[in-house]
């Protein structure tokens, strides 16, 4: 089974060592010239300001809510894998069963969405 | 020694060393990014173990949401991103001792009770998703099915505490 | 292709035993159409289409019981791939547990004690802002605790009728989860709640890790999670017993601290001061049902053969437990608080009865729990009603000379006492007696003696209470006592008639409790 992982491996050696190789020759063969939208953040969201944005070091509690509903779907869509593998195996009552399980999960996203989980104010 | 444990070995200290330092660098992104290369480490781990999938679902919900979770909110919470000096507490010393007692006797319950053991992984696949799997929608339909409805009331319980209620229809402009 | 379809027909489904696990799987479903009226209906008639179907359910799940249990199978029946038993003790658990949350759901629905109910209108309005003041005044409340108590009796349910300890690990989890949630709803006195909910919250999870490493080390000894197997790797010898005793330790530790015995109670007396007083009744009754229906299949199921290396520890644990309460309920000024310690000495009780391993400890503990879980809702009934200006008067001194305010609550409370301290003529003295009783056939002789004596500790501060109920002078600014609707009478009702039912003709229970044992 682990044969089947020697490719990743070798993709993450890869990768590695071109990042290693980058970072290591940039400074030797790159041209300098620095200006104001070089050194910004790049795509990398807010400016970075020196007060924190909101509420003083909290978070928004709205954002506790996107991070359970992402951990649930997370959840949800692991549990799909084994099933996907054996779903032919398992047939009708493996289908009965991950469909309740969807339903019932589905059911907690009806909720949020009806309460305005889902909006961000 | 044959490969897998070749490769276990430098993958539990790559685990090892990057817990330690997720709580002793004094910067919050970079204790989140060791964080991902502790779990990665570990996902490695239970990927040699014939834990297939363990592995990846390690990957896909520690290093893919939670550890991203976390920098979203340090993101949201801490703009001047840099050095923290509030980070050390004072109850160091005493959080080291009960981390060294811990580790301490859990090695020692473990390597006491099993000893030479040794279980043969046969062709891996003990812990496929197959495998796994057809235990799951097999064997363990109840558990299964409850841990739909253990999510289903966390949500509710997230509603509960974060969430005025506006539903779509009661919105009022002055209440949120 | 022939290897694929011959591996389809390996994958045969599961038969379930519906009828048996309909009570089951009525509450959870139910539990689930919940959230969906949470989800749908108008704020308004949230509440009424919520008490309607909870109540519609237990009932329901009451009647599909009782219509199950006339002609069940003596022997149990296992389903679920086996993963469930439905024996005589889960069908009197089960009968117990939706008694109990009935009365104690009566308690959670009412909203004539204390204006809209005892919950919070908005949880998420911090405490003490000025829209806190204006949610205060507003009617309505979180009806959300609805489907939460379903959610939390689902995971009772199962919990004590898991046959191993995976599914008991999911149980433990859906029935902990919504209690943490609802201990943190409290309409007054909202910071002591949220703090009562954090500190539940830190130290169940903390439990629960114990439970699971628990549950690890035990298949790294047995190769399985099912009590069955766990017992016969036991009773083998070659095996080392360091895994075996490590994992039954932490597994061990993880259910004493849900069913609060001492000294893992910590949590037990601010919890119970801060959750809402509906919430503290249905947490200190189906709780202790559910952890003490699990611990006795636990210790029955899978560690029964090697009862001579452990019982010692429990022997102690269980006189921990009964001392803790008993000395500190002693020193509390505060009614919830000192309702708390007792329910530590109780577990200590219940204790005794659990590690007799005999089918009468069995049954004993069975009883017991039924008589006290049904006090026990009646108890915290009583005290929703003694109130003042800021909610309820939970200070001891408050409750000085009731007796000449309201003679009838200080009369029912003081027989709910007197059965907590195990008077005869009260379902606690004989839930008392057969637990003892079971325990002096066990050959623990010296155990009932200390727990006689922890009874007569114990009693003395019921006591403390029903003198400053009878001979004290009420204060000129005491508290009022409220005249209950219909649901919270309903509840104390129950719960009073039950415990004396109970106390005079324990009889019929009694022969419920023991009409069969465990299947494993």
């Amino acid at each position: 089974m682990l044969q089947a992982y020697v490719p990743l491996v070798l993709l993450f050696a890869l990768a590695g060592a071109f990042a290693l190789f980058s970072v290591a020759a940039a400074p030797y063969i790159g041209p300098r010239r620095y200006n104001k939208a070089k050194l910004d953040a790049y795509e990398c969201g807010i400016e970075p300001s020196p007060q924190p944005i909101v509420g003083g070091g909290r978070m928004p509690v709205a954002y506790y809510l996107t991070a359970m509903l992402f951990i649930l779907f997370d959840i949800e869509m692991v549990f799909l894998y084994p099933f996907a593998v054996s779903a032919n195996a398992l047939g009708m009552f493996g289908l009965v069963e991950i469909a309740l399980f969807v339903a019932t999960v589905g059911f907690a996203y009806a909720y949020v969405w009806r309460r305005g989980g889902l909006d961000w104010n | 020694m044959t490969g897998a444990e070749l490769v276990f070995v430098p993958l539990g200290a790559v685990a090892l060393g990057s817990s330690v330092l997720v709580v002793t660098t004094d910067q919050l992104v970079r204790a989140a990014l060791w964080l991902v290369v502790a779990l990665g480490a570990l996902a490695g781990c239970f990927l040699l173990l014939a834990a297939e999938l363990v592995a990846w679902v390690q990957v896909l919900i520690y290093v893919g949401a939670v550890v991203v979770l976390l920098l979203f909110g340090i993101m949201l919470t801490r703009a001047p991103i840099g050095r923290s000096v509030d980070l050390d507490s004072g109850n160091r010393v005493a959080a080291l001792v009960v981390a060294l007692g811990t580790a301490g006797t859990l090695v020692t319950v473990v390597v006491g009770g099993f000893r030479t053991a040794s279980i043969d992984l046969g062709d891996g696949s003990a812990g496929s998703a197959g495998t796994v799997g057809a235990g799951l929608f097999r064997y363990w339909v109840l558990p299964f099915e409850l841990l739909s409805v253990l999510l289903l009331a966390a949500l509710v319980g997230a509603i509960v505490l974060s969430r005025r209620d506006i539903g779509p229809r009661a919105r009022d402009g002055g209440e949120d | 292709m022939s290897g694929f379809f011959s591996q389809a027909q390996q994958l045969q489904a599961p038969d379930v035993a519906y009828q048996a696990v309909l009570p089951m799987l009525l509450v959870l479903g139910a539990a689930c159409v919940s959230v969906l009226f949470e989800a749908f209906l108008p704020r308004e008639r949230r509440w009424g289409w919520q008490v309607a179907l909870t109540v519609v359910t237990l009932a329901g799940a009451a009647i599909s019981l009782i219509v199950y249990g006339n002609d069940a199978p003596k022997a149990g029946v296992k389903t679920f791939s086996d993963v469930l038993t439905i024996d005589r003790p889960t069908l009197f658990l089960w009968g117990t547990l939706l008694l109990l949350a009935f009365g104690a759901v009566l308690l959670i629905a009412d909203r004539s004690v204390e204006p809209g109910g005892a919950f919070v209108a908005q949880a998420a309005i911090r405490p003490g802002t000025l829209q806190d003041r204006v949610q205060a005044a507003k009617v309505g409340m979180q009806t959300e605790v609805f489907p939460l108590t379903l959610f939390a009796l689902g995971g009772m349910m199962v919990f004590c009728a898991a046959n191993d300890l995976l599914t008991m690990f999911v149980a433990l989890e859906v029935l902990s989860l919504p209690l943490y949630l609802m201990a943190g709803l409290a309409r007054r006195r909202r910071l002591l709640s949220q703090e009562a909910a954090v500190k539940y919250f830190l130290l169940g999870a903390f439990a629960s890790a114990f439970f699971l490493y628990g549950i690890a080390l035990l298949y790294g000894y047995a190769g399985s999670v099912k009590l069955a197997d766990i017992a016969t790797a036991a009773a083998g010898t070659n095996r080392s017993d360091t895994l075996l005793f490590a994992g039954m330790g932490l597994l061990v530790v993880g259910l004493l601290f849900k069913a609060s015995v001492g000294p893992f109670h910590t949590w037990t007396p601010d919890v119970y001061q801060g959750s809402p007083t509906p919430v503290t009744a249905f947490m200190a009754a189906c709780t202790k049902v559910a952890a003490f229906g699990g611990i006795l299949r636990v210790l029955m199921g899978a560690f029964a053969s090697t009862n001579w290396e452990w019982r010692g520890v429990l022997w102690g644990v269980a006189i921990a437990s009964m001392a803790i309460g008993a000395v500190l309920g002693l020193t509390q000024t505060d009614v919830k608080r000192m309702i708390a310690y007792s329910s530590v000495a109780h577990a200590g009780f219940l204790l005794v009865g659990s590690i007799a391993l005999t089918s009468k400890g069995v049954s004993g503990t069975l009883f017991y729990l039924l008589a006290y879980g049904l006090t026990t809702v009646a108890t915290f009934g009583i005290v929703s009603l003694v109130r003042d200006a800021d909610g309820e008067a939970s200070h001891l001194s408050q409750w000085a000379g009731l007796a000449k305010r309201s003679p009838i609550v200080a009369g029912v409370f003081t027989f709910l006492l007197l059965a907590l301290a195990g008077i005869p003529l009260t379902s606690g003295f004989v839930g008392k007696f057969v637990v003892f009783s079971a325990a002096l056939q066990s050959g623990m002789a010296p155990l009932v003696v200390v727990a006689l004596v922890f009874s007569a500790v114990a009693a003395f501060f019921y006591l403390r209470v029903i003198v400053l109920m009878y001979f004290s002078e009420p204060a000129a600014d005491g508290p009022t006592v409220t005249v209950p609707g219909a649901f919270t009478t309903m509840a104390i009702t129950i719960g009073a008639l039950a415990t004396l039912v109970l106390g005079v003709f324990p009889s019929f229970a009694l022969d419920w409790a023991g009409a069969g044992g465990f299947t494993f």
